[in-house]
């Protein structure tokens, strides 16, 4: 069932990385290739995967299915969202969801995914099970991609202690042949192409033996042609959601705009701070001269340019402070997150203290020391 | 010699929480009520009037005749990996059942196995066999210390079952969070959560807790520090911004504290990974999370790993770009803007705090997952908080010179009451000096109308001052100083335009030691207002009286030939982490002059050895003053942390009566030391009216939320205008006065009385937070000990 730890004692010496952790690296590489925004991890035992692809900026929707609750359980809130991305949300959204229940069995919530990754999984079902695999998987998910990863037992022999099989669980262990001439049928029947690869290098002399974990890449031939396809089989829910967490994301309006006021509201106060600063160069504190200003940063360099135009500069009218919109809007930040001037006035409406024309941010600073 | 003894209960045990940490935060097993032959039968005071309160404690209740079971889990043979060994075991869950605990080595079961030894065969991925022998070592009482622990963890593992966020010790709900955009801030809403054995119950203990989180990196702080500082200052003020701070990353669910900021790396340095190869920061951050790092020159933060891993005691680099700060800084502290708005959001009132609590108690409630857990393990809770009857000790009379004053009790505030009175012992001022710069000429001259209407009244005799005008530098100031102040200078008066915290410390410094003459710095703000400038005056007034040696008010001490000592600390995290210990000891009968000196030590020293020294003088002194010794010492120490009464109890107390031996054979006074605790989670409310208020100041609470194992009571002397008031919890941890319970805590109560810089009752005994305050001003401003001429008087104010 733990599909990492079964190889570690006997090959750690011979693997580096161990060999885990190169499947893992290249399903993260074909990720990048293909950049899937849906990912389905099938058999995702305790989610050390949907871990790692969590932190791919490309997903955004991850799902894991099991048939042992407990194994996903025992780890499942490194799923969740942490402290930071509640503090600063990111620009995608991602929603992980963790599914009880069998590959056997087919369940909408499966539908419409990109990459549909299977890591040693087929060698721990049984015969049935595995006869109605390519038709839940190929057939009724049919994602653009499969990824297939099985032991290869050709490689066994030079595996010490291996008797039978690798893992008690496993109910059988392919060769290469008996992989690929799977793999073709199914791929045959579904209409997908399959390219296959492996990790796990064999040592120099032995390559026919192959890789020690052989890889089958499913590629489908031909787009989806759309809903037809799927509403041709309707079917109802079997699987047990165990676990969701939907990832705060600045797609989300609540959040898009906290980060909006945020922005704006801390960007007029460092103007209204430097504007401040400026008036009370010419008092009598001679510690405050220009000359101990701080040298340029990036901040006041943006303050900079942005100043010469003559109706954008921060006034002062009776105890307020205005700070033109415009000129706030001008900031990166700020600009990256509203995208439009009206989208900006839209999310700090009613939030953030304006001018009565709307075009300020306005303080008050009449209780204020200098 | 002392007989105090600490029960071992916990060294055997094991069952850990997440974080593998040891210490024991609520310092169960320090029993030191046994050693008081005195207070055996009972603890318990008896005056005052009665008042109905309740609290945020819970009762924690069992199956009769429930008991956890403990077995050591044996491996044969030998397996070394935790996962391993759970895995092996946990394909036994028909005969262990799936309800357990299990930490590699111990497992905690809520069922009794058949036979007390009991033997598993399972089989390795590998095909290895391995015998499991499972045996009974421990059927622990629900009372027993590894069951409180236990407790906890299983607490623990609900709140996270609940979906909240562990943040340090407590947990927190991010999915409702406060914003206040202004100060870029972020308060979420949680809970602190403790299970202990209260005197008759088992109880939890739950308060509503805030984490303020801050809305930007450390690189962003980095930035804008650069912007307010310039080049010349930025590492000095990133360093004293940041270090100490706790901060959040953006890839896993740890907090790291800031021991140091390493300029000369950055994230293109590179690292040992452990499999010895060499890796840059750029490279592992991109590899291992896909985080791109942005900005390549900042400098990388180092975290000091606390506990040994392996034996291996190291240090972690964390990237700023990728680093959020909790948490406020001292600097947030004393912007007075920011904790207003702040307090809007954190200081809920005694009904809306419990209505809070009542949600997480409703959760657990709820919760079906958190339910069927509990019920495994035979637990459950009371819903509702336990009520009980608490005393109100009547209020104490305020004397000054011959008048006795009543005050009213609803405001602990004596102000009104004591306008215009003389005081005690008013200190002339006959020659004084009063710096300004030329723009606040205009408010100098305020102050000095305003003071010279307001002191006659308190008998304070005032000659014209030096009036000196400077430029707003430093050395400016300092070289006034040096020219200017005489030995027969009473004190120097510096009004300062802004709140710069060099001039101030270079001010004091000079003044506490080179040249110790009492000082007064004042903000010229504070004085720009008409309105207010009348009651700034008289409170400037007092308190420059207190800094010369003045006295203002007493109330009746009834024991006689006592010294009454005040110690706590402050620990700079800054520079070179030291350690401050404020100690102050009373010199007079009426309590209203104190001896005060503090003891700088450096880090891996013990602070409890200058203490020691600190005592010696105090009775020196106070021998001098009374000519004798005191018959009966009484010692507050606050500034314990969780964790350290142990070595409180068997290191700092030897050493006190070490000391007490060293002045002669023959003298043996009776000593009590009672630590004071301000930071606890019990909350006690008033049933008025049919809702809930804060009790009033005078209220004592011995009883129920006490522990049975030590002689303690808790003390609500302050008020507070908004919020929750926070009992101070006093534990005394020995005691040869033969005193009443009753007489340990009004005298307690009189204390909280005798702050000069504060009207009105305080929260603790006057003498800690003149410790406080002591230890405070040498930690941040003066970084070493004062000059000793001035030990006779409170310059610290």
């Amino acid at each position: 069932m733990d599909r990492n730890m079964q190889e570690e004692f006997t090959q750690i010496v011979k693997f580096q990385p161990p060999l885990y952790k190169q499947r893992y690296q290249f399903v993260k590489d074909l990720v990048e290739k293909y950049k899937p925004k849906k990912v389905a991890d099938l058999g995702c035992g305790d989610c050390s995967l949907l871990w790692m692809l969590k932190f791919c900026s490309c997903i955004e929707v991850l799902a894991g299915l099991d048939i042992c609750a407990n194994k996903m359980k025992e780890k499942m809130h490194t799923l969740s969202p942490l402290p930071v991305d509640y503090l600063q949300p990111s620009e995608r959204s991602l929603t992980v969801t963790l599914h009880h229940g069998s590959v056997a069995h087919k369940d909408p919530c499966m539908l419409g995914f990109d990459l549909v990754t299977c890591i040693e999984l087929i060698e721990h079902l049984e015969e049935s099970e595995l006869k109605k695999f390519p038709e839940v998987v190929f057939g009724f998910m049919a994602p653009s991609i499969v990824v297939i990863s099985t032991p290869n037992s050709e490689f066994n022999t030079l595996l010490p202690g291996v008797k039978l099989y690798r893992h008690p669980d496993h109910k059988f262990e392919w060769s290469q042949a008996q992989f690929q001439s799977w793999a073709l049928e199914t791929a045959r029947c579904y209409d997908y192409s399959v390219e296959f690869t492996g990790v796990g290098q064999p040592p120099t002399g032995m390559e026919k033996i192959g890789f020690c974990t052989q890889i089958g890449v499913f590629l489908r031939k031909y787009p989806q042609t759309g809903e037809s396809v799927q509403s041709e089989k309707p079917t109802e829910a079997v699987y047990k959601t165990v676990f969701k967490a939907v990832y705060p994301s600045l797609k989300d309006e609540k959040y898009l705009q906290n980060a909006v006021i945020r922005e704006v509201t801390f960007t007029a106060e460092i103007m209204k701070h430097h504007f401040m600063l400026k008036r009370a160069e010419c008092s009598d504190d001679p510690e405050r001269k220009p000359k101990s200003q701080p040298p340029v940063d990036c901040f006041s360099d943006c303050l900079g340019k942005l100043v010469i135009e003559k109706n954008m500069e921060p006034f002062v009218s009776g105890n307020e402070v205005y700070i033109p919109l415009t000129t706030i809007f001008c900031f990166p930040k700020v600009k990256r997150l509203c995208g439009t001037f009206e989208k900006l006035c839209k999310l700090i409406a009613g939030k953030v203290t304006l001018s009565s024309d709307g075009s300020a941010v306005m303080f008050n600073i009449e209780h204020e020391n200098e | 010699t002392i007989g105090l003894q600490v029960s071992s209960g916990l060294q055997d045990l094991s069952l850990r929480d997440r974080g593998g940490r040891r210490r024991d935060f609520h310092d169960l097993g320090v029993n030191t009520r046994q050693a008081m032959v005195h207070v055996q039968e009972s603890k318990t005071g008896c005056s005052g009037r009665m008042i109905k309160l309740t609290t945020n404690h819970f009762r924690l209740t069992s199956r009769p005749q429930w008991a956890l079971y403990q077995y050591h889990v044996g491996y044969s043979p030998e397996m070394e990996a935790r996962r391993l060994r759970s895995a092996l075991l946990f394909q036994h869950e028909e005969t262990i059942g799936r309800t357990h605990a299990f930490d590699g080595s111990i497992l905690f079961l809520p069922k009794k196995l058949e036979s007390k030894v009991t033997e598993l065969f399972s089989r390795t991925r590998n095909g290895d066999d391995v015998k499991i022998t499972v045996t009974l070592t421990n059927e622990l009482p629900p009372t027993s210390p590894t069951c409180l622990q236990f407790y906890n963890i299983i607490f623990r593992r609900l709140l996270k079952m609940l979906n909240l966020q562990q943040i340090g010790r407590n947990y927190y709900n991010p999915s409702d969070p406060v914003s206040i955009p202004n100060h870029r801030l972020m308060v979420w809403l949680g809970f602190t959560s403790s299970i202990l054995q209260y005197e008759e119950n088992i109880m939890l203990c739950a308060d509503v807790s805030h984490k303020v989180l801050r809305e930007e990196t450390v690189l962003d702080t980095m930035h804008s520090l650069h912007s307010q500082v310039g080049e010349e200052r930025f590492r000095d003020a990133c360093a004293k911004e940041l270090i100490g701070l706790i901060v959040l990353t953006k890839y896993n669910n740890r907090t790291y504290r800031i021991d140091d900021i390493d300029w000369d790396n950055n994230p293109k340095g590179t690292f040992r990974k452990s499999d010895g190869s060499e890796m840059s920061f750029v490279e592992y951050y991109k590899k291992q999370y896909n985080i791109e790092i942005s900005d390549w020159m900042q400098p990388v933060l180092i975290s000091q790993m606390k506990r040994k891993r392996g034996n291996i005691q190291g240090s972690v680099a964390l990237i700023p770009e990728l680093c959020s700060l909790t948490g406020l800084t001292d600097k947030m502290r004393s912007d007075f803007n920011m904790m207003k708005d702040l307090a809007i959001h954190t200081r809920l009132p005694p009904e809306q705090r419990q209505r809070e609590l009542g949600r997480l108690l409703t959760y657990i409630q709820k919760d079906d997952n958190v339910q069927k857990e509990l019920r495994n393990w035979g637990l459950s809770f009371d819903y509702k908080s336990v009520s009980f009857t608490g005393r109100v000790v009547q209020g104490e009379k305020i004397f000054q010179s011959g008048t006795m004053f009543d005050y009213n009790p609803q405001f602990a505030d004596w102000t009104k009451e004591t306008r215009g009175v003389p005081l005690i012992r008013a200190v002339p001022m006959d020659s004084w000096l009063l710096i300004y710069t030329r723009r606040n000429y205009d408010v100098a001259n305020t102050l000095l109308q305003s003071l010279f209407k307001v002191t006659p009244s308190m008998g304070i005799r005032m000659n014209k001052p030096n009036m000196i005008e400077v430029d707003d530098r430093t050395e400016t100031y300092l070289r006034v100083l040096q020219q200017r102040v005489t030995p027969d200078t009473n004190i120097v008066v510096c009004i300062l335009s802004s709140s710069r915290k060099d001039k101030y410390d270079a001010i004091k410094k000079y003044l506490c030691t080179d040249c110790p003459i009492p000082s007064q710095c004042v903000l010229a703000r504070t004085l720009s207002k008409p309105q207010t400038i009348m009651t700034v005056a008289t409170k400037i007034a007092l308190q420059m009286n207190c800094k010369m040696g003045g006295e203002l008010w007493s109330v009746e001490i009834p024991l006689k030939q006592v010294m009454i000592v005040g110690i706590d600390c402050y620990h700079d995290t800054v520079s070179g982490r030291q350690s401050i210990a404020g100690f102050v000891a009373s010199l007079n009968q009426t309590v209203t002059r104190w001896f005060s000196r503090c003891v700088v030590q450096s880090r891996g020293q013990e602070l409890v050895d200058g203490i020691k020294a600190c005592l010696q003088t105090a009775l020196r002194n106070w021998s001098k003053w009374n000519k004798c010794l005191p018959s009966r010492i009484f010692v507050y120490r606050d500034g314990v942390g969780d964790g350290q009464l142990n070595t409180l109890v068997n290191y700092e107390v030897p050493q006190f009566l070490d000391c007490l031996k060293s002045i002669g054979t023959d003298y043996s006074p009776r000593l009590t030391v009672i630590v004071v605790k301000k930071r606890v989670g019990a909350r006690f409310f008033a049933e008025i009216g049919g809702g809930l208020r804060n009790p009033p100041p005078g209220t004592v609470v011995d009883t129920v939320v006490t522990r049975p194992e030590w002689y303690d009571f808790f003390i609500v002397s302050q008020t507070v205008k908004n919020g929750c008031v926070a009992p101070t919890h006093y534990n005394v941890v020995y005691d040869t006065s033969q005193l009443k319970p009753d007489h340990v805590q009004r005298l307690t109560y009189k204390l909280c009385h005798m702050y000069y810089n504060w009207s009105g009752i305080i929260r603790v005994p006057a003498p800690c937070q003149y410790a406080h305050k002591l230890a405070f001003l040498v930690g941040q401003s003066i970084h070493r000990e004062p000059n000793l001429m001035l030990s006779d008087r409170l310059y610290y104010l």
